[in-house]
């Protein structure tokens, strides 16, 4: 009879991922592509806001976009008649992206030519943030329908994204959402995280976000 | 679903290891998950099955450790478990605390020949 014995792996199961993401991101790097993964929750303004992005920026920067919507191209579609390069993720029903999916969907769209990749993750605050997509930066949504105590809900998203968008800032009146409440909550998650407050419906803010994404751009082609 | 996805992750580096130390048979697989990782032992439970059946670990057994969450206070240094103190210190009732383990989803070990 065999002998069973036990073997030790101790490793994470994240750590693969981690790896690839990492290998993904020194690439994007030298090609100059900057990514940006875009997170929140189902609804909260992702592709509204990308809209108003791509208007604000398209004339500076080479724009591409991934969507990663769980089981329709209705984004994708919205984006495609800005004249926007995008491409549809198929996630086949997962509930975040992952950095080997990331890389085909960049190879799918070409890089070469492209400043600014923005990745359109799943409407999803939980496991999205367990998972580095190779990002340069990941940027998150918060719409002011959703409440001010996100931050207790989902500390780990709060906690390593280097933006935070406020979004549907133009309904504020009719929500008791309490601005500086939730800058005190992020903060103690984060203390160096960017809060920019927008309204992708009215376009107040944008002009901010868009500076911080010009910026980021430009720091991300600069030689280390 | 997500654990779904995450157990063919756990698959694919059990099999990485299986190759790399020239195992033939896998009688069990040991996790290891944080009390305060997003995915859920119940979970990695029930699609455990689905993941492996048609493949070379069908009769292959699943244990998961639960690992604890704990947190160092900031304040009084007390290390306390922060799921059960619902985050607040025990010893001072300090709210700031810094995670020292509770995220974790390892591969732990292995039974096999
Ligand atoms: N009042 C107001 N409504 C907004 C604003 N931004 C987006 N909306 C509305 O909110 C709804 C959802 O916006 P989307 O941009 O589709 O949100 P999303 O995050 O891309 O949604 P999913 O991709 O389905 O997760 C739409 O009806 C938008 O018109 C805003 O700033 N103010
Ligand atoms: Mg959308
Ligand atoms: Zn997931
Ligand atoms: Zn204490």
């Amino acid at each position: 009879m065999e002998i069973y014995k036990v073997l030790e792996i101790k490793k994470s199961v994240y750590e693969n991922n981690d790896r690839e993401a990492d290998l993904l991101r020194q690439e994007l790097k030298k090609e100059q592509t900057f990514l940006l993964n875009l997170m929140s929750s189902p609804g909260s303004g992702k592709t509204t806001t990308l809209l108003r992005t791509i208007e604000a920026l398209k004339d500076e920067l080479r724009i591409a976009i991934l969507e990663a919507d769980i089981d329709s191209d209705v984004d994708a579609h919205a984006v495609a008649k800005t004249g926007t390069r995008v491409i549809q993720l198929h996630t086949g029903g997962m509930c975040h992206l992952d950095a080997g999916m990331t890389r085909q969907g960049l190879e799918g769209i070409g890089t070469d030519q492209t400043d600014l990749v923005v990745l359109e993750n799943v409407g999803n605050l939980v496991c999205p943030a367990e998972f580095d997509t190779g990002a340069s930066k990941n940027a998150m949504i918060l719409s002011v329908p959703e409440g001010d105590d996100k931050p207790l809900k989902y500390p780990l998203m709060f906690s390593l994204v280097d933006v935070l968008l406020i979004n549907k800032i133009d309904v504020k009146e009719h929500f008791d959402f309490d601005l500086a409440v939730l800058r005190e909550r992020v903060k103690k998650l984060n203390p160096n995280l960017v809060v920019i407050p927008i309204s992708a419906k009215t376009g107040e803010g944008i002009g901010e976000w868009a500076d911080w994404l010009r910026g980021a751009v430009k720091s991300w082609n600069q030689p280390e | 679903m997500h654990e779904l996805g995450i157990v063919y992750e756990v698959i694919k580096i059990v099999d990485e290891f299986v190759i790399a130390n020239d195992l033939t048979k896998v009688d069990k697989i040991i996790l290891e998950i944080g009390q305060l990782s997003q995915t859920i032992p119940h979970f990695v439970e029930a699609c455990y099955p689905a993941a492996v059946s048609d493949t070379p670990y069908q009769e292959t057994k699943l244990e998961i450790i639960v690992l604890p969450a704990r947190g160092e206070c900031q304040l009084c240094h007390e290390i306390f478990n922060v799921v059960d103190h619902r985050k607040i210190c025990p010893n001072c009732q300090g709210e700031d605390f810094s995670l020292i383990s509770g995220r974790e989803f390892n591969i732990k070990e292995v039974v096999a020949y």
